[in-house]
């Protein structure tokens, strides 16, 4: 049986339960509108109601386009978040349905199951970022001063290194347990060393080295510079390159770390486990 | 090729017990629990084999080391030759398992779309897939209702389609966990002849159960399992007959306590008491067997009425499948 098939079947079984709770969509149109609201008046009161102090910030940032700046950094935050709430706690939510030993015992590769959730909540964020893109073009006056298609090719480049860490992720929640501590950690530090309201600038000496081995802080680094100050693939082919290796290196410390939980349930016996 | 569906040899599984003293103190010695303690039995093609035995005996235990779920700490566990640790996925793909439980499909998916989703995951898919769900939907009398949502059912029908989805690849054995827990009475008697029907197709099952009823009505041939160890393996008929010379004697009574057991306990011939309290009638259901019982009756009515106790009602039974497990472990099932 070709692998595609489970994968397939996870990704059409989650959607149809996803339709199933209309009221989800009603959030997923709005939340891209209203949650960058908190950061650009924030940005506003500091820049003046003028933008008296927009000269410190372009020093620091490279731009004096705060919104777009803002809603570069929130949309991969939020990315990010429902990666984290949907694919990271997918084992958990199986295990919790009580559905988990069941999907167990299909004679398929069991790491087929969580491709599929990866393609599954894929495809929501593609369809999340597309909507997202078009309501900041008519609410906050988005522009690509750069190539939209050199953006979407810094997303697909991103792939890997969000969905290794949802692997890792994924794993270690099946082994605690508690998916809603583990997102709050993730996404705190991914909030604080990436830089999504600030540029890294401003971040104390000591936590700099820490955010340039994020990925989340490359990706987000180089939508900037692509879509608020033309960046060409030359000036962001370091971003692309970290990208590219850290995103090899956590899709196989994701895939090792599933094996290794997968290994171990099986020896505790928690796969049924609420 | 083996004439055995089912082979276990030496299965033992040990859980290492994690003990707090407080909040955050852990106990730094490891205990270790032994659910399953080095147990060994074969089932024959085409039989229903039986695995009875109280909550927490080492059932489930046994049937997910088979199905694969679990790993064994020693011991093999051999599915038409193929071994379960070695060949995860082949075994897989000759078993139909339902484990304990009604949360084991998706209740925001309809029947359907429950059926459609497993099959795919067992590798069938389109125009073979549809013909083997509707099949499956009618049979289980599933299908004027097959396109609701499984939250919209009732126990007996969640139980129903947790069976197709096990049946749906058309499995050679299936491993049924306590299948009827939690069903009301008809609905039970419903799926037992579901089961017996499913095993006249010729195959074979291996089922778990603490309801000697189902037991006794369902399996060629039963292993009576107790704190991980198998403590008896035969038919129901012969587990039965080992008890035929003792008498089974049912007293129900007006009071119970431990002073007129210790009485009763003190005649000889007398080898197991069991008591429950039936809170519909108000009264005790003593039960008693006795070796060669038919010589010491006299002397049991005579020890209660000098108790001052009233004997509502007495009558002597046949033996069942819970007398063979008081005989063998002095308790019973439902203890």
């Amino acid at each position: 049986m070709s692998i595609l098939i489970p994968i397939f079947s996870v990704v059409k079984k989650e959607w149809r339960i996803m339709l199933r709770y209309p009221s989800w969509f009603i959030s997923f149109i709005i939340w891209p509108i209203i949650f960058p609201f908190g950061y650009i008046f924030t940005a506003k009161a500091l820049s003046g109601m003028e933008s008296s102090s927009l000269a410190q910030f372009q020093s620091i940032a490279g731009t004096t386009d705060y919104v777009t700046y803002m809603l570069i950094g929130t949309t991969i935050w939020m990315w990010n978040n429902t990666m984290l709430w949907s694919f990271g706690s997918s084992l958990r939510m199986e295990q919790m349905r009580g559905t988990l030993e069941s999907n167990w015992l299909c004679p398929i590769p069991k790491i087929s199951i969580l491709f599929g959730y990866s393609v599954s909540q894929l495809l929501m964020s593609l369809i999340y970022i597309s909507l997202s893109v078009l309501e900041f073009m008519i609410f906050y006056d988005f522009k690509f001063v750069g190539s939209p298609l050199l953006a979407l090719l810094i997303l697909l480049v991103s792939v890997p290194s969000v969905y290794g860490l949802g692997f890792i992720f994924a794993s270690l929640v099946l082994w605690v347990k508690e998916a809603n501590s583990m997102v709050f950690l993730v996404r705190g530090i991914i909030s604080i060393f990436c830089g999504i309201s600030y540029p890294l600038a401003v971040l104390p000496s000591w936590m700099k080295p820490i955010s340039k081995f994020i990925p989340m802080t490359h990706s987000v680094n180089a939508l900037r510079a692509v879509i608020s100050t033309g960046a060409t693939m030359d000036d962001i082919s370091g971003e692309m390159l970290f990208l590219i290796i850290s995103g090899i290196i956590l899709m196989l410390l994701g895939l090792l770390a599933f094996f290794y939980t997968q290994r171990k349930a099986k020896t505790l016996g928690s796969l049924g486990h609420y | 090729m083996t004439s055995y569906a089912i082979e276990v040899k030496n299965l033992r599984k040990e859980f290492e017990i994690k003990k707090r003293n407080g909040f955050f103190k852990r106990n730094k010695k490891k205990e270790v629990f032994i659910a399953v303690d080095d147990i060994s039995f074969q089932v024959k093609k085409g039989e229903i084999f039986g695995f009875l035995g109280p909550n927490g005996a080492g059932k489930t235990t046994t049937i997910k080391m088979i199905s694969t779920l679990l790993r064994p700490t020693s011991g093999t566990a051999i599915i038409n030759g193929i071994n379960c640790v070695e060949r995860p996925m082949e075994v897989l793909k000759i078993l139909g398992t339902v484990l304990t439980g009604e949360r084991s499909i998706y209740w925001k998916l309809t029947g359907r779309e429950n059926l459609e989703y497993f099959a795919a995951m067992n590798g069938i898919t389109g125009r073979k897939a549809q013909v083997k769900i509707d099949y499956l939907l009618t049979r289980f009398n599933l299908d004027k209702r097959a396109d609701e949502t499984v939250e919209k059912y009732s126990t007996g029908m969640k139980q129903r389609v947790a069976l197709a989805k096990a049946l749906i690849a058309d499995p050679e054995i299936l491993i049924l966990d306590e299948p009827t827990s939690g069903l009301d009475p008809q609905s039970a008697l419903n799926l037992r002849e579901l089961i017996l029907e499913i095993k006249e197709e010729g195959r074979t099952i291996l089922l778990t159960t603490h309801y000697m009823e189902e037991a006794d009505q369902l399996s060629d041939r039963i292993a009576i399992i107790d704190h991980g160890k198998i403590i008896a393996m035969d038919t129901p008929c012969n587990l039965k007959k080992g008890l035929n010379k003792t008498n089974i004697i049912v007293l129900e009574l007006k009071d119970w306590n431990s002073s007129t057991e210790e009485r009763i306990k003190g005649i000889p011939m007398v080898e197991n008491i069991t008591s429950r309290f039936d809170d519909i009638a108000q009264r005790w259901e003593v039960k008693i067997h006795m070796v060669n019982g038919n010589d010491s009756i006299n002397d049991l009515i005579t020890n209660i009425i000098s108790t001052n106790n009233k004997i509502i009602n007495f009558r002597v039974e046949e033996p069942t499948l819970e007398d063979v497990f008081i005989s063998l472990t002095g308790k019973s099932l439902r203890e």
